[in-house]
């Protein structure tokens, strides 16, 4: 499934389901992928000239957001997902707000705070005692 | 490809990269679940305390409780960030498995990777140059760098990482621009 996003809620509640679809299983990965949108490649050579002016930019450009499974498209059970959405410089700030929330929330695989504070207690107290 | 050690390493360096080419490089964040391996020593240490509880008292039982959850880990994640620029073929990258990082990560660090990419001013950038105690020569001659590296491109940006090198401590590994 090959899904072009443009509107940045739909995109979290998409890349929030591809997160979910990885919980229940034990192994895969998800990748999100950022880079600057640049909409002509021929414009390119002529944007890495003027790169001083992009320091300073009286334009700035927007981001493009990629999610994906890593799942081949030529392997028909793998199931490809594939989500992207452009975000714009003014929506920054609060796309990358919650962007970070649906991250947290999705990985959950991840070695938890909880078990290092209960360790470190239980290490205060011996010392303690 | 380097791995850096701090995430902070990771971002300043790959904020660099972004300033010198900053319509080529790109961001990945890879998020893997991989199944835990059971070891051969648990299983072994597991069938002697079965043995155990077999032969001893009801006080080994509450021992031993804690074996079966150490056998039936759940899966493991890995978080791997990668800043790459598929001209100049430098690639720095990060590695965690802490929950406790991603929101700093995934908000703060690629939400100031992002600003750089869209070319918004970053007022941030500098507090966090100064917090990492980063020598003020080195980052003066980082920015002269930066103006530089836009004009001479490769070379410059190749300069600049030198002199980010020597500025921010020796001793990292990291891997040139292959042309």
């Amino acid at each position: 499934m090959l899904t072009l996003v443009r509107q940045t809620p739909q995109f979290f509640d998409k890349l929030g389901s591809l997160f979910n679809h990885r919980k229940g299983s034990d192994h895969g990965a998800i990748y999100l992928i950022q880079k600057r949108l640049t909409y002509d490649p021929a414009e390119q050579q002529s944007t890495t000239a003027k790169l001083f002016p992009d320091l300073a930019p009286n334009k700035p450009l927007p981001v493009l957001v990629r999610a994906t499974n890593g799942k081949s498209k030529r392997d028909a059970r793998a199931g490809k997902e594939k989500l992207s959405v452009v975000v714009q410089p003014h929506e920054l700030d609060a796309f990358y707000a919650r962007y970070a929330d649906v991250c947290k929330a999705g990985m959950a695989a991840l070695k938890p705070r909880d078990k290092s504070k209960k360790r470190a207690k239980a290490k205060k107290k011996k010392a303690a005692s | 490809m380097p791995y850096f050690k701090t995430s902070q390493e990771w971002l300043d360096h790959s904020v660099a990269l972004l300033e010198a080419r900053p319509s080529q490089t790109r961001v990945t964040v890879r998020y893997s679940i991989k199944p835990v391996k059971p070891r051969k020593s648990t299983a072994t240490t597991t069938s002697t305390t079965d043995q155990d509880t077999a032969n001893a008292p009801d006080a080994t039982t509450s021992t031993t409780s804690t074996p079966p959850p150490a056998t039936a880990k759940p899966p493991r994640g890995s978080l791997v960030l990668k800043t790459y620029d598929p001209v100049g073929g430098v690639t720095l990258k990060y590695r965690t498995t802490k929950a406790a990082e991603v929101t700093r990560l995934m908000g703060a660090a690629m939400g100031r990777l992002g600003k750089a990419m869209a070319g918004v001013q970053d007022v941030v950038e500098e507090e966090m140059r100064d917090a990492d105690a980063v020598v003020a020569e080195g980052d003066a001659g980082a920015q002269q760098q930066q103006g530089q590296g836009q004009k001479e491109g490769q070379q410059g940006q190749q300069q600049q990482q030198q002199q980010q090198q020597q500025g921010g401590g020796g001793g990292k590994k990291k891997k040139k621009g292959k042309k």
